[in-house]
């Protein structure tokens, strides 16, 4: 053996605490020329209160929609204007804002973040333009996209009775009518300090960068303090549930499997991970091989995950235009997702699905947006900030008892439920 | 967003490359040194190492070269199928002992082409070489071409071509090329099921022995990896490349971009897309830097001429122009495209070309030259950050010929050469001055939708339509 195998690999974080509360990660990366600027808001949807759903979704919009000192879409412009790229999202756990730019020009966006933290137009103008946006395209995917009608309902059932189970923007019917006063309430909580993480990560000077800091953050006000949200593995109990939808003249036939699967805090959310690769990842489909090439089938097979902290949805759509077809290979699922239970998988799928996590783990840990939102989820649930070295660990460790024990726990009928689309 | 699903990354078997990396010039001053070292082996693959120890994997890409290889139709239907028959991973039933290679090494590939070479990208661990070097063997080994295989390869060759992929954009690429390049006319249409029915296997086979040869590649490295450790293992498991065959006299390809509009008729019921592509100088080429800020003084968001002027000459809602660029061993295409209404086809044309008339009554000024001076440097400094950065400077200046061409401008050397003046004559040259003296617009044009409503909407210009038959 020429080759040594590599060691785990180590990302040089640090981070420290400004007075008014806002905790600061670095993570350092000399062999590039570019550097990514984050605000990880431990904050998201879960947090709205139940007749207040869909407020923090709002953030997302109202985020680029200026503030006291910038215009409407002024924060894009800039970055886009020196070739960087800026973007970010809510989700239900947390929402992120990010920027990655040249090296040169961080104090851009850190003043470009920290305009944002202090002041965010919130005029009833603005969020009013917003509401309607959101409620007209989301109107519209529900009257056009069966995809997302169909995950809305998976979602509702797999996660009964956690803040998943509802839409990011909650109830359409309700959307228009938030009050704008309890927008603008909420967002003080929502941009408590005490929940928000700056992250940095690239190439940067630690003395410039540090001086910057604090000349743009260090008088921001820590906010309204929120309730704080301690996310807990959610327990396992029976959702088992079919549903039939018959939709006249539909081309393509559908069943759409939802299993309810481990949340990223969980122990197991590894083991099933590995589940998920080794099932549905385009690179190595276990599903594609004994649907389509074994049996010659010829569905269509999607999935998609949700990757949510406590619970999480696995959703496998397969798609045909003859039901038989469609019929053979819900029966073949069947009996794989029990054959996943009784039998181990071999060593060499094993190491070579081990070896597709490891890559895309170290692609993420290289890739800027990615590190930052990992660095910022991991201290999230975990109060660390080197996520590499343990997930690393935890994925070598992998075995097929461990596969096999997971197939049991999840792949089991009382774990699933299943939607049919068919044509009358 | 209104969800945050984790959507598998898509396989990709792309069949041209498109190259959105356009900053290569810059790679001696931004890469964050990345240490190269250069080798031929002795099977005649040339290797080049960019040994980056902070990037815990290894990227490889080994190009394989199709010149010699004329471009016309049935030669490039020849080498697409070749290509899905070895690496399409759909179609291999039996795993092959090529597959099987990529699978012990995690399976993270693609395969992508351009007109001039194919691409084959992997990403594996770096303990993990001895297996990459067994698969290098299998890609110059290859006997597992099969009827069967073959048979259905053609059967389902759309339904290959255009899965997980941005197949409009590939489409109209292809059609501009072959246009530019002027080896073949469509008059049949476009990758019907007949031409493809009428390759034999015989012919993938041929191709595959002409093609596949270490003295034929180029293998590129990037990660934490020693060059020398490396060079030794491709040294014991590569074959020694059988005898060359007799090359044909290469052709020097002399683009012709004149105007044409192309219309593809797509029963797939999307807005109409636009593909805009115009010819520009080699990468390597002095000239390209000013034809990139002419292109961004026209194209670029959201400072462009186009996007200003939509708004207030034709009330356009605020269509954002996307850029690719496809770099080629002569010269480069840049191809501008969007989606948009089929109402607004015509007036969005014609917008193009009223702005590209006027770079000869209005020059490039000063602050556009200085907004695409400043994306450009800013978005090579952000492009250091890709972990496949760098490859594309390796392959091109692999390929460009040194004593034909000028140096490009690097670092500080690019402000003092790539001046504002110089952008002017270069525009003026390439668009202002050749529609002065009468010569014929340029710009290859490629609409994709539906044909009647967007022959319906073309008023003005001219297209030829073609039938693209997804059978």
């Amino acid at each position: 053996m020429l080759f040594v195998p590599i060691p785990c690999q180590t990302l040089n974080i640090t981070s420290f605490e400004l007075p008014n509360g806002l905790k600061v990660i670095l993570a350092p990366s000399n062999d590039m020329q570019t550097a990514a600027v984050c605000i990880y808001n431990m904050n998201g949807a879960r947090t709205d209160p139940a007749d207040g759903r869909g407020i923090s979704y709002l953030y997302q919009f109202l985020m680029f929609d200026g503030n006291e000192n910038l215009e409407s879409y002024d924060h894009v412009l800039f970055i886009n204007k020196m070739g960087g790229i800026v973007s970010g999202r809510v989700s239900y756990d947390n929402s992120i804002f990010y920027e990655v730019l040249p090296a040169s020009e961080i104090n851009v966006a850190l003043w470009l973040e920290s305009e944002r933290l202090k002041s965010l137009r919130l005029e009833d103008k603005n969020i009013d333009y917003h509401k309607n946006e959101i409620f007209n395209r989301i109107n519209r995917m529900w009257e056009s996209n069966l995809n997302f009608k169909a995950q809305t309902w998976i979602s509702a059932k797999i996660f009964e009775g956690l803040p998943y189970a509802y839409p990011l923007f909650g109830d359409l019917n309700r959307f228009r009518a938030l009050n704008n006063d309890r927008i603008r309430d909420s967002y003080r909580k929502f941009q408590n300090l005490s929940n928000i993480l700056l992250i940095i990560a690239g190439k940067f000077d630690i003395n410039e960068l540090k001086a910057g800091i604090n000349k743009f953050f260090q008088n921001i006000p820590t906010g309204k303090k929120s309730p704080e949200v301690v996310p807990n593995a959610a327990s396992q109990h029976g959702i088992y549930s079919v549903k039939n939808w018959v939709i006249p003249g539909l081309k393509t036939n559908y069943t759409f499997y939802g299993i309810k699967s481990p949340g990223k805090i969980s122990y197991d959310y590894v083991f099933f991970d590995f589940l998920r690769y080794y099932l549905t990842d385009p690179r190595c489909s276990r599903l594609e091989y004994i649907l389509n090439k074994l049996n010659k089938i010829n569905v269509e097979i999607v999935g998609s995950f949700t990757d949510y902290f406590e619970s999480n949805a696995l959703t496998i759509q397969l798609s045909c235009s003859e039901r038989i077809n469609l019929e053979k290979a819900k029966y073949i699922l069947g009996q794989e997702f029990l054959a996943l239970t009784m039998k181990p998988i071999s060593n060499a799928e094993l190491k070579a699905i081990r070896s597709l996590m490891e890559i895309d783990l170290y692609k993420g840990s290289y890739n800027l947006e990615e590190r930052c939102l990992r660095i910022g989820e991991f201290y999230h649930m975990f109060g660390e900030v080197n996520f590499l070295d343990l997930q690393l660990r935890r994925l070598r460790k992998i075995t097929t008892y461990d596969v096999m024990e997971s197939a049991k726990k999840y792949f089991k009928k009382e774990n699933q439920v299943i939607l049919n689309v068919y044509d009358e | 967003m209104s969800m945050t699903n984790k959507h598998f990354p898509a396989p990709k078997f792309r069949l041209f490359m498109v190259w959105t990396i356009f900053f290569s010039l810059f790679t001696f001053q931004l890469a964050a040194e990345a240490r190269q070292f250069s080798f031929l082996s002795s099977k005649g693959l040339p290797i080049k190492v960019l040994q980056q120890n902070e990037m815990p994997f290894v990227h490889a890409q080994l190009l394989v070269f199709l010149d010699g290889e004329k471009q016309n139709y049935n030669s490039l239907l020849i080498s697409q199928l070749t290509f899905m028959n070895m690496f399409a991973r759909e179609l291999n039933l039996p795993s092959t002992n090529l597959l099987d290679s990529f699978f012990r090494l995690g399976n993270d590939y693609q395969v992508e082409q351009t007109p001039e070479y194919v691409t084959i990208s992997l990403n594996f661990l770096p303990d993990r070489l001895a297996a990459f070097t067994k698969l290098l063997k299998e890609i110059y080994t290859y006997q597992s071409f099969h009827l069967k295989k073959f048979n259905l390869s053609k059967e389902k060759y759309w339904s290959f071509f255009i899965k997980n992929r941005d197949w409009k954009k590939e489409i109209a690429f292809l059609l501009a090329y072959q246009q530019m390049v002027g080896n073949f006319y469509f008059s049949q249409g476009l990758m019907v099921q007949e031409i493809v029915n009428s390759i034999n296997l015989a012919q993938l086979r041929s191709f595959y022995l002409k093609t596949f040869r270490p003295d034929n590649s180029l293998l590129i490295l990037k990660g934490n990896i020693n060059p020398y450790i490396a060079l030794g293992q491709i040294e014991r498991d590569l074959p020694v490349s059988p005898p060359a065959p007799a090359k044909n006299k290469k052709e020097e390809v002399t683009p012709n971009s004149s105007r044409r509009i192309f219309v593809l008729n797509s029963t797939v019921s999307d807005a109409p897309m636009i593909y805009w592509f115009d010819e520009a100088p080699a990468m390597s080429e002095a000239d390209y830097l000013p034809f990139f800020i002419g292109n961004f003084t026209l194209f670029g968001f959201p400072g462009g001429r186009i996007y200003q002027s939509e708004r207030s000459q034709f009330f356009l809602g605020g269509y954002k122009v996307s850029t690719d660029i496809f770099s080629l061993k002569n010269f480069t295409v840049f191809c501008n495209y969007l989606r948009l209404n089929y109402n607004d086809l015509e007036n969005f044309l014609f917008l193009v070309d009223q702005e590209r008339k006027k770079f000869s009554a209005r020059p490039v000024v000063k602050k556009e030259y200085l907004d695409a001076l400043n994306y450009y440097l800013g978005r090579a400094q952000v492009e250091t950050g890709n972990f496949e950065y760098g490859m594309q400077q390796v392959i091109d200046r692999f390929q460009s010929q040194p004593a034909s061409l000028s140096q490009p401008p690097r670092g500080p050397e690019l402000v003092r050469e790539v001046t504002f003046e110089r952008v002017v004559q270069v525009m003026d040259e390439l668009m202002g001055y050749k529609h002065r003296a009468g010569i014929r617009e340029k710009g290859i044009i490629v609409l994709i939708g539906n044909a009647n409503l967007i022959m319906n909407a073309l008023k003005i210009f001219k297209a030829d339509v073609i039938e693209l038959r997804m059978d």
